[in-house]
């Protein structure tokens, strides 16, 4: 741990790290819950062991996404917006030209949830507050808007805003994560184990990713 | 006292007789049911509107507001807005056009889905001939029930996008929107506007109808969640957002 912390400090000191990367949060090594048992899509509730990693503290904007492809337009405005709309390639394309990479879905899981099982990154309870489509990705909001979708590790947006891709696959399409559910105009906050399968291909306006290395 | 008590006695019958003749009356009489089978509200009238009744149990009926049923030999669709050669379809020149089918699953927002199998038209068959300007980004659909949806002209160029005219082998029925409606798999109901009027096509994104009432978001993508197909007694499936193929 003690490492760790000492090779992000001289990674920020060497530069290493722009101001950009500087919104990465660090995940440390060590075993953590994945999964759940009562969801058939994410049980077998297991322990897994992962290195230490960063993870994009904000979902990627559509403002950085212009930066690397510039033939991709937004409504004015919209800047600060996370970019959806984008194939799983074009995620995984701006992550290798940021010098980083998709999470897989345990580091996603992990940077969400913890050590201690943690059913929403605040804790295990829903907010009081039922989220809107304002904050689906449908209506998008600002990354970082909604304060208290906040990991233990300072993530922010990984139970609501958009789904994010991952690198993990199943079945032929990839796993995304985190975003809302819609069950009757009655949305709901993704919890940390919620998974979701969405062909590489596909494109929606509520799908974005974040970076990890 | 012994006259007002036969009275009473013999009201007290024929009040229950009458109940009696009205409760069977009212069992059996229309427009829900005639002769214990049900049929929907509108049937018989001039007019359509929204019902789950009758045979409409298995495929939902949405309106706007409740309208008298299309004239088809004085319906037209007209195109207006931002095109070079803004035109007047009638239905025969529609049902012209070269056509393609379809099977897929319309997704209401409020919970239900049900699978039809759809015919009619890509909306590039009617962009050869009005020519649509390079500032258009949208187009506005004025329906017959006063509904108005917008849709961009990259959501209508999709694949699987159609502007259709039958379905499940018949021309489209009044309550299904008759006689042309669109079909976009991947956005849930209420962007798939029925008894289409009029095609605006306009610089900006408008909200529709839904979207500046409530929890409706002006691009209806289906969104992750739960669906209830009708036709699989509503039993609840996870659905993972975009148009249902699963089933």
């Amino acid at each position: 741990m003690k490492l760790l912390a000492l090779s992000a400090f001289l990674m920020f000191a060497s530069g290493l790290i722009s101001a950009d990367a500087a919104e990465m949060m660090i995940v440390p090594a060590g075993e953590f819950i994945m999964g759940d048992n009562a969801d058939d899509y994410a049980s077998p509730k297991r322990s897994t062991q992962l290195e230490p990693f960063f993870i994009d503290r904000f979902e990627v904007t559509n403002e950085e996404f212009q930066q690397q492809f510039s033939g991709h337009t937004f409504w004015k405005g919209f800047e600060p917006h996370p970019v959806t709309n984008i194939t799983w390639y074009q995620a995984k394309t701006f992550c290798k030209q940021a010098g980083k990479r998709l999470p897989t879905e345990e580091e996603w899981e992990k940077s969400a949830r913890g050590t201690d099982a943690r059913i929403y990154p605040w804790g295990n309870k829903p907010l009081r507050k039922k989220p809107h489509p304002f904050y689906s990705g449908i209506i998008k909001r600002r990354v970082g808007l909604n304060k208290k979708d906040n990991s233990p590790y300072g993530v922010r947006d990984m139970s609501g805003s958009v789904w994010e891709w991952t690198a993990s696959s199943e079945n032929g399409k990839k796993v995304t994560r985190g975003g809302l559910w819609n069950h009757h105009l009655e949305y709901e906050y993704g919890k940390t184990f919620d998974r979701n399968l969405i062909a590489p291909s596909e494109r929606f306006i509520f799908l974005g990713f974040r970076c990890v290395k | 006292m012994r006259q007002i008590g036969k009275l009473t006695r013999r009201l007290f019958i024929k009040g229950g007789l009458w109940t009696a003749a009205l409760f069977f009356w009212n069992l059996f009489r229309g427009p829900e049911k005639v002769w214990g089978q049900e049929i929907d509200s509108f049937s018989g009238t001039d007019f359509v509107g929204k019902t789950r009744e009758g045979k409409h149990r298995s495929f939902y009926i949405n309106f706007w507001k409740p309208m008298r049923r299309i004239n088809a030999k004085t319906w037209t669709l007209k195109i207006s807005g931002l095109c070079e050669s803004p035109t007047t379809f009638t239905l025969a020149e529609l049902k012209n056009l070269p056509a393609q089918s379809q099977s897929s699953r319309l997704k209401c927002v409020e919970c239900w889905s049900a699978r039809a199998e759809w015919r009619g038209f890509s909306i590039k068959e009617l962009e050869q001939v009005i020519l649509p300007h390079a500032s258009a980004q949208g187009v506005v659909f004025h329906c017959g029930d006063e509904y108005k949806e917008y849709l961009s002209c990259d959501a209508l160029n999709q694949d699987r996008v159609l502007l259709v005219h039958s379905m499940n082998g018949e021309s489209l029925s009044d309550a299904h929107g008759f006689p042309l409606r669109l079909i976009a798999p991947s956005k849930y109901g209420y962007k798939n506007p029925k008894t289409i009027l009029e095609m605006e096509y306009v610089a900006e994104q408008q909200a529709g109808t839904w979207s500046k009432i409530g929890p409706y978001s002006p691009d209806g993508t289906i969104l992750p969640g739960w669906d209830h197909p009708l036709e699989y007694d509503k039993q609840a499936r996870r659905i993972s957002g975009g148009e249902i193929i699963d089933y």
